[in-house]
């Protein structure tokens, strides 16, 4: 972590993503090794089948692993791939006779099995499309139930459509395709797209979402685009997935798609860790090893003496107790949370050298400001935020304090839609951001941080700023010496490959501040920054913030309780309480006013002559 | 008229076992946010426990009894040994957790019972039918809608009147808040099973009288519905799961009703279709809990 020089992060990543991808390659060329060389034609059969559940395990972790929904209806796509291509490939003789009612432009293709993939892939793409609409509205366990909705609505269709599938009979005459180089090729194409997806922009914005989408969306991301863009591809990778795995059964019904296949490949998928490629190919292999143990046993055996008796669905249990086992004792599976390999601060990535330069400090932020006109909003009958309307102008910081339950929070929620507001505008130039959908508001140039701080937690401290600066729509270079920038500023480059979740408080605040910078905001909203900080971290705090607005002419609006920070910092100061507007000033004259001080201390025992003291106390 | 009339008693008859089953997964969800997957098994060990008990020679009234007894234990022993364990762990873990013993619960019962459905056969005068005014209508769908009825009824007197019930109430709000106020959490989580146990317990009783057989995938495909009740309804709320069941009833019975016999093998998919375009329109279900969360 330390002697790691910033400006080689973006070099240092680039490597431990690529020797994480080596490392999901080699897990799984060492395991079908050992299965061929070690156990001969039954092991290169289990190969061949382990291959086909990397690729269908790590298809569904496209979209459960970046979206954090676990989804049962991926046995859907599997079930279209493989009667698809079992139908294309077919023999036609074989075909007339399995399927007679067979629509004419269906029947009689006989392409080889690769060159039905392309049609399979394209079928999975159209499905996926077709129900991502739906599913990509919703999120946890509504959107589970929803995908095994799915999953049925597709089981009952394949048993309805005899025509296509001859019901629950047996669907036979698939070409059989036991090729082990063929599928394992396959399976690290499949790993390859994966990894890609995961470290991509989209990985990224969905994965962001995922943490937390309230701020995802604040950053300018549409979480259910990300999601929908996750289920399209990991739908079509699983459609595919599906059609090897149709071919390498050769015959098969609808019910072998259904709970059972889902539930092993599931069970694969969070025994591994879910949340990584590198969890799904481990996953993968543990578990099989796991049944094919178990499956010598299903049959009765004797084991040490002991003569067990024929246990049918034996794996079932075996699969029911492994799944168990991992979420008691290691509930993020066996990879953990993060992927698999180095991350960018392995200590023997010390030797990179590579540097990126930081950006230089945007172009300073034209004149313009942020008008707040007569804002409302009201809370069951209490009106949080009633008709409040004020500037905050570029090239200055303008204060917001009031007593604890004024409004201020949500005052901010409305200007940035977190909240829709009852009545009023908040306009920038001629765009009223009450108007817009929420990914929309920084498109205006505006930003926020949180009060209670808001973080994606499961991403590093630099991934967090870089999603936001390609959520920016920068470029992917330019995205990243702009992170270089902000985590500079706010002095994060020591700990900018840590997870989030794992950061002390302080560099958290400020990495909430670095990650809204990093979109070139000429507004940005700070919601209590400096809350929880002690005297000196307030200062260091303060000093930051008056260097950026040198360099950048950004407008800021600070809310804080700390009243000698919002006051030294702020050039004008609006005070609300009770949801309305009671003064706007400079620090001074709203440290004189009655009123404030009536809110602030209450009325009665205040003279004429007292003013609030500088750091909030009364006198 | 007749047809209609008859329809909408079976839809009442189906929608109220679906609108328990969701009551059930409601009550449990709103408290320990747990989707039990393995409440289907529940039911079918309640099925399991009125075929063993006249197995053994009791009457069918005490058999019933017996049934609901034993989903009431089912469900106690489950929240027992598989989830308190759990209690906290995030959505997502409980739901695989509960999937996981479901999957172990029907091989039990495979391996354990039997495989192939088992007769239960009550007397014949439970199967039969009465006369209104010209109609025939079947006495087990009266007395199953009657039987709804009244449960639904009592629970909800629970829930309004009594102090556990207010507690159980509080609790599907604000579960944390409830413990520092100094309210068992384990007494608290252990009715809420118990409920979700008896309700499956007395839709086990019903499915039995109307179908006659007991098998090992007996309550999870009634138990699929619910789920798909409950996230109509709005997931954790009460109310909203039993409507969500009325509805997903009525939708069946209606599209078996009137749909033309070719369509009719895809009822499933044309009722589970509608739900989802019920959600695409409201993502947060017909009556959704509300949330007070902060940013």
């Amino acid at each position: 972590m330390t002697g790691q020089p910033l400006d080689t992060h973006p070099a240092r990543l680039r490597i431990a993503n690529a020797l994480r991808t080596a490392a999901c390659l080699a897990f799984l060329l060492i395991a079908v090794a050992v299965l061929v060389f070690g156990f001969g034609r039954t092991g290169e059969r289990i190969a061949v089948l382990m291959c086909v559940n990397v690729a269908a395990v790590v298809s569904l972790m496209v979209f459960c692993g970046n979206t954090g929904i676990v989804s049962f209806g991926h046995g859907a796509f599997m079930m279209v791939g493989a009667y698809l291509s079992g139908i294309l490939t077919m023999p036609a003789g074989l075909q007339r006779n399995a399927l007679p009612d067979l629509p004419g432009w269906l029947a009689e293709h006989e392409l080889s099995v690769l060159n039905a993939l392309p049609f399979v892939a394209l079928a999975g793409f159209a499905i996926a499309l077709l129900t991502g609409g739906a599913i990509a509205r919703l999120v946890g366990a509504s959107a589970t139930i929803s995908t095994l909705g799915l999953l049925i609505i597709f089981h009952s269709i394949a048993v309805s459509a005899r025509e296509f599938t001859r019901g629950s009979q047996t669907f036979y005459g698939v070409p059989r395709v036991t090729d082990l180089i063929f599928v394992l090729i396959a399976a690290v194409i499949f790993i390859l797209i994966a990894r890609a997806y995961r470290e991509s922009r989209w990985g990224l914005f969905g994965r962001a979402a995922r943490d937390d989408e309230d701020a995802a969306t604040v950053l300018g991301i549409a979480p259910r685009r990300a999601r929908l863009i996750a289920w399209v591809l990991s739908g079509a990778m699983a459609t595919v997935a599906g059609a090897l795995y149709g071919h390498i059964l050769g015959a098969f019904s609808p019910a072998s798609f259904y709970l059972g296949l889902v539930f092993s490949q599931v069970v694969m998928m969070i025994v591994g860790g879910m949340a990584s490629v590198g969890g799904s190919v481990v996953g993968v292999i543990a578990v099989t090893l796991l049944l094919n143990t178990v499956r010598g046993l299903e049959g009765g055996a004797t084991v040490l003496g002991i003569t067990l008796p024929e246990v049918f669905g034996l794996t079932t249990i075996a699969l029911g107790l492994a799944i168990l086992l991992v979420i008691w004792l290691r509930p993020q599976g066996i990879v953990g949370g993060f992927e698999l390999g180095p991350g960018a601060d392995a200590p023997w990535l010390n030797r990179v050298r590579s540097k990126m330069t930081q950006a230089a400090a945007p172009a300073t932020a034209g004149d313009t400001k942020l008008v707040a006109e007569g804002l409302s909003k009201n809370f069951a009958g209490v009106k949080a935020v009633d008709a409040v309307s004020f500037e905050a102008p570029t090239g200055q910081v303008t204060g917001l304090i009031g007593p604890n339950g004024a409004g201020k929070s949500t005052l901010v929620n409305l200007m940035t839609r977190q909240y829709d507001a009852d009545q009023g505008a908040a306009r920038i130039g001629e765009v009223d951001l009450t108007k817009l959908r929420p990914h929309g508001v920084i498109r205006q140039r505006v930003a926020r941080s949180f009060q209670n701080i808001r973080l994606f937690r499961g991403l590093t401290a630099y991934e967090n700023v870089l999603v936001a600066a390609l959520a920016a729509r920068h470029g992917h270079a330019e995205a990243h010496a702009i992170t270089l920038r902000e985590l500079a500023a706010f002095d994060l480059g020591d700990i900018a490959g840590m997870r989030a979740e794992n950061l002390p408080y302080g560099a958290r605040k400020r990495l909430e501040i670095a990650r809204a910078l990093a979109q070139d905001p000429s507004i940005l909203l700070l919601d209590e920054p400096a809350a929880g900080m002690n005297p000196a971290e307030t200062d260091d705090l303060a000093d930051r913030l008056e260097a950026i607005l040198r360099d950048r002419n950004i407008g800021i609006l600070l809310i804080d309780h700390d009243l000698k920070f919002v006051n030294r910092l702020s050039d004008r100061v609006v005070v609300i309480s009770r949801g309305q507007k009671i003064a706007e000033g400079t620090p001074e004259e709203v440290r004189a006013d009655a009123r404030v001080i009536e809110a602030y201390i209450g009325r009665g025992r205040g003279g004429r002559n007292r003013t609030l003291h500088p750091d909030g106390r009364g006198l | 008229m007749d047809v209609l009339l008859q329809q909408l008693i079976n839809a009442l008859s189906l929608g109220g076992i679906y609108a328990m089953l969701a009551l059930g997964l409601a009550i449990v969800f709103s408290i320990v946010r747990l989707i039990n997957f393995a409440h289907g098994e529940i039911m079918t060990f309640g099925g399991y426990g009125i075929f063993l008990s006249m197995a053994f020679g009791l009457p069918p009234l005490a058999a019933l009894t017996v049934g609901i007894g034993a989903a009431l234990v089912m469900a106690l022993s489950m929240e027992r040994v598989a989830f308190r364990a759990m209690r906290g762990a995030d959505v997502v873990s409980l739901l695989i957790t509960s999937f996981a013993v479901s999957e172990i619960l029907k091989v039990l019962f495979q391996n354990g019972i039997s495989a192939r459905p088992v007769p239960i056969s009550f007397p014949s005068s439970w199967s039969g039918a009465y006369q209104i005014g010209g109609m025939t209508i079947g006495v087990a769908p009266t007395v199953s809608i009657l039987v709804t009825l009244i449960s639904l009824a009592t629970l909800t007197l629970v829930l309004r009147r009594t102090a556990t019930g207010m507690a159980m109430r509080a609790a599907a709000e604000d579960f944390e808040m409830l413990r520092m106020l100094g309210v068992k959490a384990d007494r608290v989580v252990a009715v809420s099973f118990a409920i979700s146990g008896l309700l499956a317990g007395v839709a086990a009783v019903i499915w039995t009288a109307q179908r006659g057989s007991v098998d090992p995938l007996m309550g999870f495909f009634p138990v699929l519905k619910a789920f798909i009740a409950t996230v109509l309804g709005g997931l954790g709320s009460l109310g909203g799961a039993v409507q969500g069941g009325f509805v997903v009833g009525a939708l069946e019975v209606l599209t078996q009703a009137f749909l033309p016999d070719s369509l009719a093998p895809y009822r499933d998919a044309i009722v589970l279709s509608a739900v989802i375009a019920v959600l695409l329109v409201r993502p947060d279900g017909l009556s959704p809990t509300k949330t007070g969360a902060r940013s």
